[in-house]
């Protein structure tokens, strides 16, 4: 039986609902005017220098994958949309810690355990889900470390945003070029988490659909009442 | 259309709109609230200046030297032709109550600094240099600027090349009217006879081959800022 859903109220709040999907444009559109930008000049090294930790310097992301069509059209949508992502991302965070929605987020004992579980499960180990709250440990773990990993992104965005009027900000991040190469690593672990999130909703729970744009579910089709793995048990 | 097609049609739907989206510049409606929040950032940008904001490089960090890279619009490398135009004179004028022309011993007499700085380039790479020049503050302070002077126009002999800037980035202690890189004279590949450089503007806003300096009440464009970069482009 899975808890901290109570029967009748929907999923999820409308709050989270539709500052979701405004996150799944904004992160979009940043992320492929991001990656037009960093073609200008996709590498890291200061001119005379080479860069230790980027084995892609000088390859260009291909095109389909970013937005923008010239770097000065990918700057615009990119310090545009900016702003609606960090008000976005305020908003879901200040209501997520205000109507008390954190605590189905943060770690807690046994979280490590039961992620190993969930693991354990995923790849045939272990033959019944684990039992869960609202999200596994696997998706709190995820859902957990997403905001710190994107304010990495944002903080380092400003200082390379302004390398001199906040010049210890950069400095703090190992300079511009260090600032610049946490901007796009950091960017790279928040679509990292975010194409795995979007694999496992079709893959395991595509009822999450509904549930996450009407607020409708019913426990019945919740991945643990269908003991749904992978492709695996995707009906009822 | 049960509510499984609906959903694979939704998805065809929004993947379809994501692909045509790609690299595209986006929705021409989308242009005017672009502007918009062009203009907001650039306010944002104008408060958050200060002139007591310095570019630093780390200790160790050595000049890229002839790996900073040269860049002019013209097909040639601009250079000076003495015979054809007269001797190179930096002209300064607009809203000054003294217009000057100087020749490059007259800038060599004036204040001079020579700072290690970065060049950042909107394309993302930045490159270290030794620049030594005079103050752009100092150069205004012989011409005797007139407070109502809001913008500054740095143009330059590379086929019609220029950028106006907001009189406060061009007041930053670290914008100066550069002569010399890395101990030499400014070669032609960098901007010859003189050039702007400060780490608080862009390159493209930095303008080389420098002609004359003109202090306006309004902004005036520029080379790049009026082929869809931002205007500001300040750092």
């Amino acid at each position: 039986m899975t808890q901290g859903t109570p029967a009748g109220s929907p999923r999820h709040h409308w709050v989270v609902r539709v500052t979701h999907w405004v996150n799944v444009v904004a992160l979009s559109l940043m992320v492929g005017s991001g990656l037009r930008i960093f073609n200008a000049y996709p590498a890291f090294a200061r001119k005379g220098e080479t860069f230790c930790c980027y084995p892609f310097e000088g390859m260009a992301i291909p095109s389909w994958l970013t937005f923008g069509g010239w770097l000065a059209g990918a700057r615009q949508w990119h310090f545009a949309m900016m702003w609606v992502l960090v008000v976005n991302g305020l908003i879901y965070m200040a209501w997520v810690y205000l109507h008390g929605e954190w605590r189905d987020l943060v770690p807690r004992r046994g979280d490590l355990r039961d992620s190993v579980e969930m693991v354990k499960y995923y790849a045939f180990v272990r033959k019944d889900h684990p039992r869960q709250g609202k999200h596994n440990a696997l998706q709190k773990a995820a859902y957990f470390a997403l905001p710190w990993i994107a304010l990495l992104t944002v903080v380092s965005g400003i200082a390379i945003w302004k390398p001199v009027q906040f010049a210890g900000l950069t400095d703090l991040l190992g300079g511009y070029t260090w600032a610049r190469y946490w901007h796009f690593v950091s960017m790279v672990a928040v679509v990292a988490i975010a194409v795995g999130h979007v694999f496992m909703v079709f893959a395991v729970d595509p009822y999450a659909l509904r549930s996450m744009t009407t607020g409708g579910w019913s426990e019945r089709l919740s991945p643990e009442a269908r003991n749904a793995r992978p492709f695996i048990n995707l009906k009822l | 259309m049960n509510r499984r097609e609906m959903i694979a049609a939704a998805g065809a739907t929004f993947g379809s709109a994501l692909l045509t989206a790609c690299d595209s510049t986006g929705p021409a409606r989308a242009a005017g609230a672009l502007t918009f929040a062009q203009h907001k950032n650039e306010t944002l940008e104008r408060a958050l200046f200060s002139h007591r904001s310095r570019d630093r490089v780390a200790p160790g960090v050595g000049v890229a030297g002839d790996k900073f890279p040269s860049y002019f619009i013209s097909d040639r490398v601009p250079i000076w032709d003495a015979a054809m135009r007269g001797a190179w004179r930096l002209e300064v004028g607009g809203m000054v109550s003294r217009p000057m022309a100087f020749s490059l011993d007259d800038l060599m007499r004036l204040e001079r600094q020579t700072q290690r700085v970065n060049h950042y380039c909107v394309e993302g790479w930045t490159a270290v240099a030794d620049f030594t020049g005079v103050p752009v503050s100092a150069l205004a302070a012989a011409c005797g600027v007139d407070p109502a002077s809001r913008f500054v126009d740095f143009e330059s002999f590379d086929d019609g090349y220029h950028e106006s800037w907001d009189i406060e980035s061009a007041m930053h202690p670290q914008t100066i009217i550069v002569y010399g890189k890395d101990g030499s004279p400014l070669s032609a590949a960098y901007g010859a006879p003189a050039r702007v450089h400060s780490p608080v503007k862009y390159g493209y806003k930095n303008t080389k081959y420098l002609t004359r300096v003109m202090f306006l009440p309004a902004a005036n464009g520029g080379y790049w800022s009026d082929r869809g970069y931002e205007w500001y482009g300040g750092l």
